[in-house]
């Protein structure tokens, strides 16, 4: 208890620290180019009408409302993949920091995770130009986005901690994350829809196996659909989330005082 | 606790390091497969006791690997003991590098703020003393400018201005402070002094034992991971320093108790063993006479000296590309080397913006967005005739007339400016006689028929050149000459010809170059080996990256780190490292006078850069060795 205490309010020392280190990410993101915040909305609007020009033409079956359904489940993919391929570098590049001076090293790999759910959440403003646009309805569901976004911010936090301490002692995993990225991106249902076309082992393989599926069910959920998500994917969602947590949390915890013989 | 800030007890630290550094899956899982797996146990540090009370200060001596940094991040938290315990008693300050790990894209206001929060302190304390700190690093001009553009002396400067914001409680300091200049070290001197009257506990980690000495009370000598000698600094300092002489002493010593022994006499020594020396040894040697090569440093190969450093080859003493029109000398180093199809084409850094060298029809286009060699030499044509400049006073005078203002005030101000430390408006016209302008598409920066980097680096020529020859090395000159003038017959001295005699007509001057080396964690920095940084403000002349030298080595074995040194110029004292002879007229008559010497020294030779004060490129360097040769042997020239 004396440690969860002690714990805590490092956390609290530091929070003026992570408050910076996001703020940073976001201005260095935003800075020097002209369109700076314009960026992260037009990004995936282009994104979008590309994906939506190409794939309605291409997808056998036509998805109705097809903007708002791809974006629905691609920005929280985006945040995701940005969000642990970020936090997967985050202690190697700041090895010369941490060399020198006692941090706690989750500093690093949190405020990372924090400053792309801060940027996915300002670029939300795209979803709702899209749907302005196509004139869909905004159905009162939408109000549960918040705790959606807060299930997967959970599970990136603890995927990134497990990816950043993996990373460190071996660099080639950016590689083969990056590949894993790739495959995973086409086994959760962003650009298609998961409908009776695909062989049972794929639905059973998706649905049992892919945490994404969970998280990106309930935002089409109470976006594209204006239903209220079941409990087997809101409860599930959540128990991933402290799942992956968990996991990160005691992978890094377990080898974060050798972090420093290795970068 | 009371009275001890510091308690350690007993401390060990082990490391259980792979014997080969694995540091990727693959490789992991074949050497786990194969098991191959060496675990090799490696103690860090071992029985270390002692104990600091508050507001003393402590120095940590000893030689590279002792364990001293070690130590320090056992204190500060970084590392924890493998066995036995750390007592602190305060708030630990290290003083950290601004920009350490940080987005060189920052500016020098947003590092200090992170610097602080690092260290623990909070937004609205970094708020209110932000004004100190930038009043005592003295740089608030370069506030809002990004981290990249700063030197290391400068970071260091931000980076003991954040950590002494507040007296900590125990201060740590390692090595950081050796990049500052002379005046900012004192600056800190002071700040620490203060401080430790302050009640701050300092511990200090200096490669440079006077300054431990000034400001430690304390020191402890650290050796092999043991502690050898811990008591007052003056004497722990003073005992270090025997040992550190006594070594070198004894290694040289033995070497020419070797020789000596072997009865050898010898018909040449010669004195440096650069690439001048090295040549006229290797050819002095095929005909058949015995020769000793000395060299005051440590290493063969003289400013061509390259060092592998984590598989990349550093060029120690700048950048060296051979390029050479003449035949023979390209076949005869071929016969040492193997060369890389390196070209060099230097690309020149303005205000962010990247102009390609040497001034070709690249740079103009980027310049102007013209197309054509007529348009180009027509806007040359008209912008040198607008200014009106009939006989140039000066070097900017000069300059303009020759390329007109848009390429001086871009390419050539700056770095003109930076290089002699000088006003050009201040520099005499004769500096510059000819500034080549080239009407074609090529970046190539020399007009030389052959050119490369030797793969592998320079030292292996200069090995290769004295693979039959005796070498030794920490050996000074006059103070060999002193005890062995019996073992030789003639000298060829390669070494400052001023210092030859004695400096008996006052000291010849040279330009002289500062590099400041450093390990980034990127795989490519800058993209490209030579950037050229043509403003004032950039304080630096030119960053060199030194992998992009050999891009062969690169694709064979990729590294996701690389190795800069940023290259300064600076006034030449005595006592540094001489580079560029100046060659005005002061020094052309002073160096005739002792030419004049060197003619009626019957038995020396002098030559190289240094012996003969000329600019030598590396061919014409092999040349004039093999010349001296030829002469000195009355055999006809083959070179």
């Amino acid at each position: 208890m004396d440690l969860l205490r002690y714990r805590i309010r490092t956390f609290f020392k530091y929070k003026d620290l992570i408050k910076e280190l996001v703020a940073r990410d976001l201005r260095l993101k935003y800075r020097r180019s002209f369109l700076g915040y314009v960026w992260s909305i037009l990004n995936p609007l282009l994104t979008m009408v590309v994906l939506s020009i190409v794939f309605s033409h291409l997808l056998g079956k036509k998805i109705e409302n097809y903007p708002v359904y791809l974006l629905s489940g691609r920005m929280l993919y985006d945040f995701m993949k940005n969000s642990t391929n970020n936090a997967m570098r985050s202690v190697v590049v700041n090895a010369p920091l941490l060399r020198k001076v006692y941090v706690p090293k989750y500093i690093f790999t949190f405020s990372k995770v924090t400053s792309c759910m801060v940027d996915m959440v300002l670029s939300l403003v795209a979803l709702i130009i899209v749907m302005i646009a196509t004139g869909t309805e905004f159905h009162v569901t939408i109000l549960l986005l918040p705790l959606v976004i807060l299930q997967l911010y959970i599970f990136c936090c603890g995927l990134g901690f497990f990816l950043a301490q993996l990373n460190v002692f071996f660099r080639d995993i950016q590689y083969i994350y990056s590949v894993v990225l790739t495959a995973w991106m086409y086994c959760t249902p962003i650009i298609y829809k998961l409908d009776e076309r695909f062989p049972r082992w794929f639905h059973i393989a998706v649905k049992g196996f892919n945490p994404m599926y969970y998280y990106i069910s309930q935002s089409r959920d109470i976006i594209y659909y204006g239903n209220w998500p079941g409990p087997r994917i809101f409860w599930g969602g959540w128990l991933i989330a402290f799942l992956a947590l968990a996991i990160g949390v005691w992978s890094f915890q377990r080898s974060k005082d050798k972090f420093v013989l290795y970068i | 606790m009371g009275n001890y800030a510091i308690e350690v007890e007993n401390v060990k630290i082990r490391f259980n390091l792979a014997s080969e550094r694995v540091d990727n899956l693959k490789e992991y899982t074949i050497k786990l497969v194969k098991h191959e797996l060496m675990f090799q146990e490696f103690l860090a540090l071992q029985d270390i006791s002692f104990k600091i009370k508050k507001g003393e200060s402590w120095g940590f001596v000893g030689p590279n690997g002792s364990g001293k940094s070690t130590l320090l991040k056992t204190i500060s938290g970084i590392l924890q003991p493998y066995e036995g315990s750390v007592k602190v008693d305060g708030r630990i300050a290290p003083l950290i590098e601004l920009g350490a790990g940080v987005d060189p894209n920052l500016t020098a206001r947003e590092n200090i703020y992170l610097n602080g929060l690092v260290l623990g302190h909070s937004r609205e304390f970094m708020e209110k003393h932000f004004d100190e700190i930038v009043e005592f690093s003295n740089l608030e001009k370069f506030l809002d400018s990004p981290i990249k553009n700063f030197s290391s002396g400068m970071k260091a400067r931000l980076g003991f201005a954040v950590a002494t914001v507040v007296n900590p409680d125990i201060l740590v300091v390692d090595e950081v402070l050796e990049v500052g200049d002379m005046k900012f070290r004192r600056k800190c001197n002071e700040r620490m002094q203060q401080m430790l009257a302050g009640g701050t506990t300092l511990l200090y980690v200096s490669h440079n034992i006077e300054s431990v000495q000034t400001l430690c009370d304390n020191a402890i000598w650290l050796d092999g991971g043991k502690i050898r000698m811990m008591g007052s600094s003056q004497e722990v300092c003073e005992a270090y320093r025997e040992e550190q002489e006594r070594e070198i002493t004894a290694r040289r010593e033995e070497r020419r108790a070797k020789l000596r022994a072997a009865g050898k006499k010898y018909d040449y020594l010669i004195v440096g063993a650069g690439l001048y020396g090295a040549v006229a040894a290797k050819e002095l040697t095929r005909r058949g006479r015995r020769c000793l090569v000395i060299d005051k440093r440590s290493h063969i190969a003289g400013n061509i000296y390259t060092e592998n450093v984590d598989g990349i080859q550093v060029h120690k003493y700048g950048a060296h590309i051979f390029h050479t029109s003449n035949e023979k000398v390209w076949k005869y180093i071929n016969k040492v080397a193997d060369f890389n199809n390196y070209i060099n084409s230097p690309v020149a850094s303005y205000k962010d913006e990247l102009y390609n060298l040497p001034f070709n029809m690249n740079t103009f286009y980027k310049l102007w967005g013209l197309k054509t060699p007529k348009e180009v030499q027509e806007k040359i044509a008209a912008q040198i005739a607008e200014l009106g400049i009939t006989e140039p006073k000066n070097l900017e005078e000069q300059a303009l007339s020759l390329v007109g203002p848009d390429v001086y005030e871009k390419l050539i101000k700056g770095y003109t400016e930076k290089q002699w430390g000088r006003d050009c408006k201040d520099l005499p016209s004769f500096i510059i006689r000819r500034l080549p302008l080239r009407f074609t598409y090529n970046n190539n920066y020399f007009n030389d028929r052959y050119q490369g980097i030797p793969i592998g680096g320079y030292t292996g020529i200069v090995e290769k050149l004295l693979e039959n020859v005796d070498v030794m090395l920490d050996t000074d000159f006059f103070e060999y000459c002193k005890e062995h003038s019996d073992m030789f017959k003639k000298v060829i001295y390669t070494g400052m010809i001023d210092e030859y005699f004695d400096f008996c007509y006052g000291h010849l001057e040279y330009r002289t170059v500062r590099f400041e080396t450093e390990r980034i964690e990127e795989a490519n920095y800058q993209g490209n080996a030579v950037v050229n940084y043509t403003e004032r403000e950039v304080p630096y002349t030119r960053i060199i990256e030194h992998k992009h030298f050999e891009p062969e080595e690169e694709q064979r074995n990729p590294k996701d780190y690389t190795i800069i040194s940023r290259e300064y110029s600076t006034e030449w004292k005595p006592g540094i490292d001489p580079y560029y002879p100046v060659n005005d007229e002061k020094n052309s008559v002073l160096y005739e006078k002792y030419r004049a010497l060197a003619q009626q020294e019957k038995n020396v030779i002098f030559g190289g850069r240094l012996g003969s004060y000329r600019y030598y490129d590396m061919d014409k360097v092999i040349e004039a060795a093999c010349e001296t040769v030829a002469k000195e042997l009355n055999i006809r020239p083959w070179i």
